[in-house]
């Protein structure tokens, strides 16, 4: 068996357990982002109307939609990853049981990874149908969008793994979820343009996964400005931190 | 020219050291070497921490040793883990079942990592499902079963691939007398088949019962190995040994493969354990 067929046998392994649970599956993907989409583009949207965010201007419910796909790709592929992965390698230990089969830890991590981006990839793509299907997006903005999204998706799944090989205790991921992830999703830019932030927390956010993500995202949905820095900025996380997550996951299994 | 197959397992001088922050390097593995022929099973003894669980993760390729080789059918399984475990059965110690599906469907599942199709996966489940006394479950989910029938349908998993060689850690600990019983007879009519056993366990009777040979661990190293009998003989000899099992109560027996612990590790396994654990 090769490594991309182990590494895919695994994703399908998670793949079964999410069919199975079909209807949990679809509706934590499905509601969340449309209730984000109620309250915030149609209800906020409402009161708020159009905004500016540097020489365009739009609808804030377009702004913030697409705000919701990073949203969407942060939580999904963060939680699955951490929480998931917690419950996987320490209660479950699943990775302990394929490990001593032909697949190896290494592409049982693989594959891990590759769940948790899916899942990431999944919510966002619910959000950006939507956007398509209200008119707020464009179709070709989508599907450009969508190896982004991966990439990025990638990265918050190996910040989720990171977490769960760190973590005593199912209890202890609270902490950089608290600390870490919903300090990013307030202050990248999710709900509101960076710009409204005090320049020094405006410099922090902007090296920042989500904020790069966004800018990056709002260029190909919304025609925002192109932020040529974005890209290195979320390269260079996910350079960082894949590796990272993939050794101290394997640490974590072997010591 | 006749062949000569290869050992089912080799272990030759297996060494593991574990690193932790803040801990002096601990010595879990020192110097172990074995071989475990088709057909054979072989037994390791000793309380917990004596290296047994670590030599079976390093046998099955999932820990890195420190230094040493271990072979499956001559395939190394460090530099080799996909193709020597292709022949590998493991049911480990702690619980590795995948509660997310049914008592079939697990089985199927984990087919999957061995490459296998579905159907003969799924005829492979049946029949496994039926000689582990597991059919009337198939359609149960793993956190419905009792903690012998978990253990059964551990072991019953660890043969879904037809394996040469089966490592199994304390695969009877906490399994009813019966239960225990009905999984002898399962290894020993596998072992009748060709399939190798490298077996960890707490029980001499288990060990007296199922292991051509064994080998008794402690603080890393192999004190002896040989026979249940032939060490039973050579190290207390065949003379009755006289002991009081309750107050009063003396009673005369032949010697047995705990009276041999005893006598090479200088203490019984309940005051190693004892020491250990202080």
């Amino acid at each position: 068996m090769s490594a991309l067929v182990s590494i895919f046998t695994v994703w399908l392994r998670h793949f079964a357990v999410f069919r199975k649970n079909i209807v949990y599956g679809m509706i934590t993907t499905f509601v969340e982002p449309l209730l984000y989409l109620f309250s915030f583009g149609f209800g906020l949207g409402s009161v708020i109307g159009t905004i500016q965010v540097g020489n365009d201007h739009l609808s804030y419910r377009a702004f913030v939609l697409a705000g919701l796909v990073g949203q969407a790709v942060l939580f999904t592929s963060f939680f699955d990853g951490a929480y998931g992965g917690f419950v996987r390698m320490y209660y479950q230990r699943i990775f302990q049981a394929i490990s001593v089969t032909p697949i190896t830890l290494s592409e049982v991590l693989w594959g891990e990874l590759l769940w948790c981006a899916s899942r990431g990839v999944l919510s966002a793509a619910t959000v950006l149908l939507m956007g398509f299907l209200i008119g707020d997006f464009s179709a070709w903005g989508c599907v450009v969008a969508l190896p982004v999204i991966f990439l990025v998706s990638f990265f918050f799944a190996s910040v989720g793994m990171l977490v769960a090989a760190s973590s005593q205790t199912i209890e202890s991921i609270s902490y950089p979820q608290y600390l870490a992830i919903f300090p990013m999703f307030l202050f990248c830019g999710v709900y509101f343009p960076l710009a409204q932030l005090p320049q020094w927390a405006q410099g922090i956010a902007a090296f920042l996964p989500l904020t790069a993500l966004l800018s990056v995202v709002r260029f190909l949905l919304l025609g925002f400005e192109w932020e040529w820095w974005s890209l290195p900025i979320l390269l260079f996380w996910f350079v960082l931190f894949v590796p990272w997550a993939r050794s101290a996951m394997r640490k974590r299994m072997v010591n | 020219m006749v062949e000569k197959m290869p050992s089912a397992l080799v272990i030759a001088d297996l060494k593991k050291v574990y690193h932790a922050k803040g801990h002096a390097p601990l010595t879990a593995v020192n110097g172990v070497s074995l071989e475990v022929r088709a057909g054979e099973c072989f037994g390791l003894l000793g309380p917990n921490g004596a290296g047994k669980s670590t030599i079976m993760k390093c046998a099955t390729g999932f820990y890195d040793p420190t230094a040493g080789r271990v072979e499956i059918e001559g395939v190394n399984v460090h530099r080799e883990p996909k193709r020597a475990r292709q022949v590998l059965g493991v049911c480990s110690q702690d619980d590795t079942l995948d509660t997310d599906f049914t008592v079939f469907d697990q089985m199927v599942q984990f087919a999957s990592f061995f490459g296998i199709r579905r159907i003969e996966a799924e005829h492979r489940s049946r029949e496994l499902l039926e000689r582990f006394g597991l059919s009337g479950k198939s359609d149960e989910l793993v956190e419905a079963l009792s903690g012998g029938m978990r253990r059964r349908l551990q072991v019953a998993r660890a043969l879904m691939n037809r394996p040469r060689l089966l490592v199994l850690d304390e695969p009877t600990t906490g399994l009813d007398p019966e239960a225990r019983r009905t999984l002898w007879e399962i290894l020993v009519e596998q072992r009748a088949g060709g399939l190798a056993i490298l077996l960890s366990t707490h029980y001499m009777e288990e060990a007296e019962r199922l292991c051509d040979r064994v080998a008794i661990i402690h603080q890393g190293k192999i004190l002896a190995c040989d026979s249940p009998e032939q060490l039973i003989l050579s190290e207390m000899g065949s003379q009755l040994i006289e002991e009081e099992v309750r107050t009063g109560v003396r009673i005369q027996r032949p010697p047995h493969l705990e009276d041999v612990y005893l006598k090479l590790t200088g203490a019984p396994l309940s005051q190693l354990e004892a020491r250990r654990s202080q």
